[in-house]
């Protein structure tokens, strides 16, 4: 075994667990907090919960057409109704591995892994262009 | 039971104990849980394919993301294997994810069926590459350092591994990234045998990378269905606090649960999710 190799990977997969577990600590009590206040009443929805049982069952573009609900990023302009609060707390699920990435980068470059710094750069580019909506019909 | 008949907050707390309970299951078995969870929640609550596809893969990358700091602790992921390969998958899934939101259900469900199975006779007919040896690096694998010590303390055994047939397995999980974004379900299904198989990394490094994968791969594919609406929180918030509390005991249980009981659960979950996809997309069982 390359000692030195493993040791820079034990102490990349340190970093990168103490952020993923508190980064998904955090976003896993945020989206239960806005969670509770959305299915308690506490924070008004969007879409009322008892119109939800007629709702739920439609396909997607129906559900937009009826409800007048917004795609793309659309949906951050009503990020102080319940359900879209709600919205915004689940879409810090997937910024965590961006951000576990971006911890990791100087780690990695510290330790001369190079090659794994770029190719973990690139992922991070990725995750950037799949968020920017560019790709997907607003 | 007419489903309209039932009040309308019993289907969010149904929903959170079954995630909990697949949530277990799907981090022994090495999947996204995504693959349990859309037959499942599809079949049996009134949600419509299209938000249920949605919080799947959501449901998969918050389980993932709940058992990652435990598995990257115990060694039994590794990011020497997760980075190269989830970056492939990763592309191929945020492109099947377009892809698969324009194509008809049944084809899909037929499709995802026949390769679940499929696999999952792979795994039951062929031995473990962890059982059969250390196995020479090949030059792409010995070039990106995709090598590792891994102790299992279940078996009792210090197993210095490397992968080979690795430009095959960037391949493999090209094609896995995009079924997955196609299907919707996350790629877990098939990262197991990818990465114990064709790569010959031992079944629980196999395990706990693919999840580890799955988290990188579900982060792209998850912003299409966000931003195409088809995440409703009713549906999607339960589900995600059920599973991340049922992997992080699932995440515990797997380092003592010996191989061969990996190995047949991992069969059941997929014959049991393969079979349940066939008969919804050959119209036997809606």
């Amino acid at each position: 075994m390359d000692l030195k190799r493993d040791e820079n990977e034990a102490a990349a997969q340190r970093i990168y667990a103490r952020w993923l577990d508190i980064s998904t600590r955090v976003a896993f009590a945020v989206s239960l907090a806005a969670f509770l206040a959305y299915a308690t009443g506490a924070l008004a929805p969007f879409v009322p919960l008892e119109a939800l049982p007629a709702l739920w069952g439609l396909p997607v573009d129906e559900f937009l057409r009826r409800t007048g609900a917004p795609s793309g990023w659309g949906w951050l302009e009503l990020a102080a109704r319940g359900d879209y609060l709600n919205l915004a707390c689940i879409a810090l699920l997937p910024l965590v591995t961006a951000l576990c990435y971006l911890r990791l980068l100087p780690a990695l470059l510290g330790r001369h892994e190079r090659l794994l710094a770029a190719i973990a750069a690139v992922q991070v580019l990725v995750l950037a262009a799949a968020a920017s909506g560019f790709f997907v019909r607003g | 039971m007419d489903a309209a008949a039932i009040p309308w907050w019993i289907w969010p707390i149904a929903l959170f104990a079954v995630s909990f309970a697949i949530g277990i299951v799907a981090v022994l078995a090495g999947v996204g849980g995504g693959v349990l969870f859309v037959p499942i929640v599809g079949s049996f609550f009134p949600f419509h394919l299209d938000f249920v596809r949605g919080a799947g893969l959501l449901f998969a990358l918050a389980g993932t993301l709940a058992a990652g700091p435990l598995l990257l602790r115990n060694r039994m992921a590794s990011l020497r294997l997760v980075i190269p390969l989830a970056l492939a998958g990763s592309v191929a899934s945020f492109a099947g994810a377009l892809v698969g939101l324009s194509l008809r259900t049944d084809v899909l469900q037929t499709a995802l069926g026949v390769t679940v199975v499929a696999i999952a006779l792979l795994i039951w007919r062929s031995r473990d590459a962890y059982g059969s040896g250390a196995l020479a690096a090949d030059a792409l694998g010995a070039a990106l350092h995709m090598r590792g010590e891994f102790h299992d303390r279940a078996e009792g055994l210090r197993i210095d591994w490397r992968t080979h047939r690795t430009l095959a397995g960037f391949a493999a999980f090209a094609a896995i990234g995009f079924l997955g974004g196609v299907f919707g379900l996350g790629a877990g299904f098939a990262n197991v045998p990818a990465l114990n198989l064709l790569m010959a990394a031992p079944l629980k490094v196999a395990i706990g990378s693919s999840g580890l994968i799955i988290s990188v791969i579900n982060s792209s594919a998850s912003w299409v269905y966000i931003l195409h609406g088809a995440l409703l929180p009713m549906l999607a918030v339960p589900a995600i606090l059920g599973v991340m509390l049922g992997s992080r005991i699932g995440a515990r249980l797997l380092s003592e649960t010996p191989a061969a009981i990996v190995r047949r659960l991992v069969i059941a979950v997929l014959l049991i999710a393969g079979l349940r996809a066939l008969a919804r997309g050959l119209g036997l069982w809606t």
